[in-house]
């Protein structure tokens, strides 16, 4: 089957596989993982302590 | 679609991106058991590697190893179609449909070679009437079983003229159930034309 010339390139990353089902985590569009909140240290002390014993 | 356009380096194409699928036109050949079991839709052209239900295909270059399809310079990749009527030089279709196809998809003047490809809507055709009346031939009535599971659509008219030359089928499915399992196989919907 003759489909002709080429004529241009096409990236496409769709934002939903049209495939039902599982995929395989390869296939799934590349996404930008969430980095979790960084937390502020928690001051040792009898409050801390007291937590950590329940 | 929204599509941002950049210079390519990429054999002087235009390099444009996307984020949704783009819908073509596609036959397939359709192989299974002789009760109608395992459908499997494969390339038309070589038949021994199968698009598995439910699982994005992938192309592969069988000519060229050291690239990754489709290849610009090349003829890989999963084939579509713009319009349905080039399809019908096609060599023994028996399934017509519309196929997403995503990746890295190389636009030709008419149709596409993607690297990845999922059935989207299908439908049983006899080859014979697709051939002369193109997609507005009437559905078959029958699915002819042959030996290595090769399975072919066929109207009344063109059963009883295979038959006539010795080239009837070993075993007969109705038609209308094969094409129910194949879109249940596949989840996919009916293909109306």
């Amino acid at each position: 089957m003759d489909i002709g010339q080429p004529k241009r390139i096409i990236e496409i990353m769709p934002t939903a596989i049209p495939v039902p089902g599982e995929l395989e985590p390869d296939l799934a569009p590349a996404r930008t993982p969430e980095r979790e909140p960084e937390r502020e240290p928690q001051p040792a002390g009898p409050e801390s302590a007291d937590r950590r014993s329940r | 679609m929204s599509r941002t356009s950049t210079a390519s380096p990429a054999g002087g194409l235009e390099l444009t991106t996307g984020a949704e699928p783009i819908q073509a036109w596609r036959a397939w050949a359709l192989t299974g058991t002789r009760d109608g079991d395992d459908l499997m839709l494969r390339p038309v052209a070589r038949r021994s590697r199968p698009w598995k239900p439910r699982q994005p295909t992938e192309a592969a270059c069988t000519l060229a190893r050291f690239h990754r399809a489709p290849h610009p310079g090349c003829t890989c990749g999963l084939h579509g179609t713009h319009a349905v009527e080039i399809l019908r030089k096609t060599k023994c279709p028996a399934v017509l449909g519309r196929v997403a196809l995503w990746g890295t998809v190389i636009e030709h003047e008419y149709g596409y070679r993607a690297r990845f490809a999922y059935p989207q809507r299908t439908r049983l055709i006899c080859q014979f009437c697709f051939w002369m009346a193109g997609p507005y031939a009437a559905a078959p009535e029958h699915v002819g079983w042959f030996p290595k599971d090769d399975l072919m659509p066929i109207c009344d008219e063109h059963l009883e003229t295979a038959s006539r030359y010795g080239l009837a089928p070993r075993h007969v499915l109705a038609a209308e159930a094969v094409d129910q399992r194949l879109r249940e196989t596949y989840a996919v919907d009916a293909l109306a034309v």
